[in-house]
């Protein structure tokens, strides 16, 4: 690829940077006056004060990934219009989630005083041994995703301006790991807004350029029609079978209410008139964001019309190519902002949800069983060091990367729904769900989610999600039955009788 | 203890039931009017500005659609109460 933008590139990723990190201190010093919870309110969920949009802006932004933004539209190129269809099942992901969890998990962590999912999943079941195998899962499934979305920003970064990859992944993996550090979850959640506005204008732009190199949306589409007619059809010629359809409206569309990093989200709100406004403006955004993004890959189609092989054999260099080949350099600088944007607000939460499982849910949770008590000013340094530790440790593996952004992130996706869904559910819906089903169904659930990958085994040749949650699903029902029920004063707050 | 709106704690949880059990319908609703948009409009052979017209029905149809829907859940299902006030508290 020999049409990089080389510093036309590099200055608008910078300014973007540069911004995100002044947001992320002015915001942390400004909280940090007017804090009155302590720290560990303040610095793992915002002293629960977001207000309506950077709620919706936050749950979009860590949502939708730098595969959102190259390896989904690079498939849409590929494929043609069914993948941006399947990707239209991403429209009802925030109603559902704050629909089925934004209200309770609001009410319980108040009443409980929680400052992560852990916390309220133990007090719901009642068990040190879930809390340590939920905070295990949680972070290494946000691990892997973490470093495919430094690679794929840091891939994208490297074909679009021609500077190397490690650069790349040098500028905004030191920006983000310091601005989470430093910012927690409000700082965090404030760069969000701004990412996800820097994902809409990338989206706008993009469209722009492949439209004036096409000769206007009517031709693009003509081209695409006279050279891969398939590419208009649902089934695509037989590359998007139904079983894709419906594994994926379960991966991405029915189950991501239970992502933890999208339900902690449901602690940190300031009031129901947030969540309200959020749940209509989140779903107008998530929906041009997905679907706008998905289509443009399909529609670079009709700008980009050699074999893949031309465009070094793999879809992932589509969107990059788009985006060096219809912009000017200036244009295509600001652009690039888009991906990679997508990519640190993804890092920034999975990283402040990480290290707040290992402060929170490890640490002082075991200090405070102990009956040792940490100064505030402790658990302020110890935090910041262990987002920094994490962060760098996932920097570290970035700079030798895995291969298919895609396929990592979702089954990562698949890993966290299939631990994470039923004990969500059974916590705050099912007062019979207990301990024993608790267990059973994250600890074994996951490890056949992650087997049956791993051996690449499958039934009706669907994607191993179904199978996952399947199992999950059966044992939480039998542990919860043949286990004790939960006791009656820690199920109270979850299920009040007076 | 009950806040100023009226509710206390149990019927506040007993509140959001319902909203998710709402939720769940216009999820179903949602599927619906994605298949139907899509899939349902494949045979059709109109189109607009060049484009096939399942493409519309199922992309943006199914959008405006699930818009409509976190509409109607926000200001005809879903409740305002106050969330804040037992935190402190019960928390000391």
């Amino acid at each position: 690829m020999n049409n990089a933008i080389g510093l036309a590139g590099l200055i608008p990723v910078l300014v973007f940077l540069l911004a995100a990190l002044g947001l992320a201190l002015w915001v942390r010093q400004k909280s940090r006056a007017a804090s009155a919870g302590g720290f560990v309110k303040e610095y793992f969920i915002g002293d629960r004060a977001l207000g309506g949009f950077v709620l919706a802006m936050t749950t979009i932004a860590t949502y939708g990934s730098v595969s959102s933004f190259v390896g989904g539209p690079g498939q849409a190129w590929n494929v043609g219009f069914g993948w941006v269809y399947m990707a239209t099942v991403q429209v009802v992901t925030l109603f559902l989630l704050y629909g089925i969890m934004g209200k309770k998990m609001a009410l319980v962590s108040r009443k409980l005083g929680s400052v992560t999912v852990i916390d309220v999943i133990r007090e719901r079941y009642q068990s040190n041994a879930l809390a340590v195998a939920a905070a295990f899962i949680l972070v290494v499934f946000f691990a892997a995703t973490m470093v495919a979305q430094f690679v794929g920003g840091a891939k994208l970064f490297e074909a679009v301006t021609g500077y190397s990859y490690v650069v790349g992944l040098f500028l905004f993996g030191a920006a983000v790991i310091i601005f989470t550090a430093v910012g927690g979850f409000r700082g965090v959640a404030v760069t969000d807004a701004l990412c996800g506005i820097a994902m809409l204008v990338g989206i706008a732009v993009l469209a722009g350029g492949i439209f004036s190199a096409g000769g206007g949306y009517e031709n693009v589409m003509n081209t695409i029609q006279a050279n891969r007619p398939e590419l208009l059809e649902p089934f695509a010629g037989g590359a998007m079978p139904l079983s894709l359809y419906f594994t994926q409206w379960l991966l991405v569309g029915v189950l991501t209410f239970c992502l933890p990093q999208s339900v902690v989200r449901c602690m940190g709100y300031k009031d129901t008139k947030s969540l309200h406004k959020a749940m209509i403006w989140g779903t107008v955004i998530i929906g041009a964001m997905m679907i706008g993004v998905t289509a443009l890959g399909t529609l670079s189609a009709g700008v980009l019309t050699d074999d893949l092989a031309a465009y070094g054999g793999s879809v992932d260099n589509i969107i990059p190519i788009a985006i060096a080949q219809t912009l000017p350099p200036w244009l295509a600088g600001i652009a690039v902002i888009g991906p990679i944007a997508a990519s640190i607000s993804t890092v920034s939460s999975l990283l402040i949800a990480s290290s707040s499982a290992i402060i929170k849910d490890l640490w002082l949770h075991r200090a405070e069983e102990k009956g040792v008590e940490v100064q505030d000013k402790s658990v302020s340094r110890f935090s910041q060091v262990a987002t920094l530790g994490i962060g760098v440790i996932v920097f570290v593996l970035a700079v030798t990367p895995p291969d298919v952004i895609w396929k990592i992130n979702m089954f990562a996706f698949g890993g966290l729904e299939t631990a994470f869904c039923w004990v969500f559910v059974g916590a705050l819906f099912w007062k019979r769900a207990n301990k024993t089903g608790a267990i059973a169904s994250m600890v074994g659930g996951t490890l056949t989610y992650c087997f049956t990958m791993a051996v690449g085994f499958k039934l009706f040749d669907l994607h191993q999600i179904v199978i996952g949650i399947t199992v999950a699903f059966v044992l939480m029902v039998v542990g919860s039955y043949l286990g004790k029920p939960s006791d009656k004063k820690a199920l109270a707050v979850f299920f009040p009788e007076k | 203890m009950s806040s100023r709106d009226g509710l206390s704690y149990r019927q506040k949880m007993l509140q959001a039931n319902k909203e998710a059990k709402a939720t769940l319908v216009a999820l179903v609703l949602c599927i619906v009017v994605w298949a139907i948009g899509g899939f349902g409009l494949a045979g059709l052979d109109i189109e607009v500005f060049g484009t096939p017209v399942w493409i519309i029905g199922g992309t943006i149809g199914t959008w405006v659609f699930s818009i409509a829907a976190a509409v109607f859940l926000a200001k005809r299902v879903f409740a305002d109460f106050d969330l804040d006030e037992e935190e402190e508290a019960r928390h000391e």
